[in-house]
Formats: C-alpha cells, structure tokens, sequence
C-alpha cells in the first residue's frame, strides 16, 4: 500500500524539482496521456480487487492507452477533427466505471469485515 | 510484492507527467511583445557585439601568431609586448594622440550674480561620462586623473572624487584621446550636440569645447589596481 504511494510522491517531487516544461502545443497530448495513464491505473487496480490482475495486460495497456491517447489527438489536430474528445470521452468513461467498481467492492469487503470481526481475527492468527 | 512494485513505477511516471503538466500550466513561457523596432534594436546591439568580439578573437589570434612564430628564447618578449598592451588597455601607459579638450567653466552669469563657485557632482559627472560613452574614445583624463574603465566617480566626505582624488573646483580641463582625427571630430560633434550642456547649466557650469586637435597627452594612471574578486593563489597550496 505505501510503496506505489511512495512511488507517487517520487514522480511529483522528480517533476516539480526538475521544472521539466513542454511547449504550450503540446500540453493538450500530455494531458491526454495524463488520462490514459489513470484510466490504466484505476483498471489495474479493479482488476487486482477482481483477482484478474496480469501483469502483462497491465503493463501493456498502461503504455499503449499511452500512446493511442496521444496518437488519435495528433491525428486529429492534423485532420481538423477533434478526435482527442473521444479518447478524453472512453477515457473518463471507464474511469467513473472503474472507480465506481473498486468503490463498491471496497464497500462490501468493509461490511463484510465489520459484520463478522471474530472470523477475520480468527483468520489473522491462522 | 512485484505488482506493488508495479503499480510504483506506474505511478510514478504519472507523478512525473502530472508535476510536468503542472509546471507547464503554471509557468507559462513568456510570450515575446516586443514590435518589429524593438527586435532591431536587439538585432543591432547584439550586431554590434557580434563584430566588437569578432575583432577581439582577430587581435587575439594575432596575439597567438606572435607567440608561434617567435623562437623559444623571445617568448619572453611577445610576452611583454602582451604585457604592454594590456597596460595600454588599462590606461596604465601615458597616452598621446588626436581629441579634443574640454573646460568646464563656471558660468558667466553665477559670476556676474556673484554666486558662490561649486564643485562639480558626482551624478554630473558621471552623466557626462555617459554622454561621452555614445562616441567611441581611447583614453580620458578628467582632471588630470586618468578615467578608465575601473575607476570610479564617487563623493568622498563632500568631495567629488576620481579614482578617489578630488576633482577641483571649476574651472578644470577634461581630455579626450581618440584613435583618429575623424573619431575626435564625432565626439566634438556628438558634445555640441547633446543635452548635456544644459544639465551643467543647471548647476552653473559651462563646457567649453575645443575643435578637435591633432595632439593631445593624458598621462596614465599610475596607481596598483587592486582586483577583489581574483587573488592570486598562494604556491604550495
């Protein structure tokens, strides 16, 4: 739980002690890449809670959804199409169902626990 | 433990993105509002230093062709011309050549009001310096102290001072030493023309300028000059 926490702090330190800054063109493409990064992100955590985690499809999803996010918005500015509204649009869609879903399992897991301490503590000194 | 380890390295790199779009979004670049005249301006300064260096790194590769094409025992000697010159362009050496002479004067009119005789100020001076700046000279004596590009114009206890020597009180001789005869007439040009006449009438002064002769001596300034923030480093250290 606090070593991926830690590993947040890190990357916000990196970046902020760094002052690492893009041009204003493409502050859009790293926004989206910002969303996709997430929308990985909170998928991998559903599916670790779902026990259908893989690491692969995890690591895998995280740079492609990456690179697609990126790749549509690019190919949309040079199309005079706003593709980059359907990445933000599948994207923040699957985030809220995604959060969604860690929130209600996380909530049944809490009920559960709170509904029958003794079996949880009897498990913990097994 | 190697999907924690994972989810670390995924969230650090959106740490990373998102402390990299933060800095984008809060710390935009600033956006360039000069108009075309002020671009040439730069444009001409930075001309202006683009050919001031050229000419430097041309002495200097002379400098260096001296060097090699002298034998080993006259190194001693290219490096004392080096020596020399370097005086020279420290205003250390006494200095003979066309410009111009300038009285500063108190004005006829103080005179005639009887008003008392004043010390010329520091920020005149200084003002004056500046003026001059505009034109292209070699060598500046104000006062029969030697100006260069380390000495200061400074109030000492009340006094106006250069190089830390009281200027006296007017009437006192300001010279001007040119490369050529054409350079002392800009500068006798550039004075006549300037404003600054009347900064010195303000205070009762007036500048008396010379035509533009062929020769002219300012002495050099023979004082050590005391460098503060290079020392020398002590051997054995």
């Amino acid at each position: 739980m606090w070593l991926p926490l830690l590993g947040l702090i890190l990357g916000v330190a990196f970046g902020l002690l760094s002052d690492i800054q893009i041009p204003q063109v493409y502050s859009n493409y790293l926004s989206i890449a910002i969303l996709a990064a997430l929308d990985s992100l909170f998928g991998g955590v559903r599916a670790s809670l779902q026990q259908v985690y893989d690491d692969k499809i995890f690591i895998t999803g995280f740079f492609f959804n990456i690179v697609l996010a990126i790749g549509l918005a690019f190919l949309g500015v040079h199309l005079g199409l706003d593709l980059y509204l359907a990445a933000i649009f599948a994207f923040g869609v699957r985030l809220f169902q995604n959060i969604a879903i860690i929130r209600r399992i996380l909530l049944a897991n809490w009920t559960e626990k709170s509904k029958n301490p003794e079996a949880n503590s009897g498990n913990e000194r097994k | 433990m190697r999907r924690q380890l994972k989810f670390t390295a995924v969230l650090l790199i959106i740490g990373f993105l998102v402390a990299v779009q933060y800095n984008t979004i809060q710390k935009p670049e600033e956006r360039d509002t000069r108009d075309m005249w002020a671009i040439r301006n730069d444009l001409s300064s930075e001309k202006k230093l683009h050919s001031e260096l050229l000419s430097e790194i041309r002495s200097l590769d002379e400098t260096i062709r001296t060097y090699e094409s002298l034998s080993a025992e006259n190194t001693g000697s290219a490096l004392k011309e080096t020596v020399d010159k370097l005086h020279d362009e420290m205003g250390m050496t006494d200095k003979i050549g066309p410009g111009i002479i300038i009285e500063v004067e108190p004005s006829p009119e103080s005179i005639a009001l009887g008003a008392d005789i004043e010390q010329i100020t520091p920020d005149l001076l200084t003002r004056f310096v500046n003026e001059l700046n505009r034109v292209k000279w070699s060598a500046l004596e104000i006062d029969g102290k030697r100006y260069t590009t380390l000495s200061s114009i400074r109030d000492i206890n009340g006094f106006t001072t250069v190089n830390g020597l009281n200027v006296s009180s007017p009437p006192f001789t300001i010279k001007v030493v040119t490369d050529t005869i054409e350079d002392g007439e800009k500068v006798y040009n550039t004075l006549h023309a300037s404003t600054i006449h009347d900064d010195f009438y303000l205070d009762n002064l007036i500048l008396k300028i010379s035509e533009p002769k062929e020769q002219i001596e300012v002495k050099g300034w023979k004082e050590e000059i005391h460098n503060l923030q290079l020392k020398e480093l002590r051997k054995g250290e």
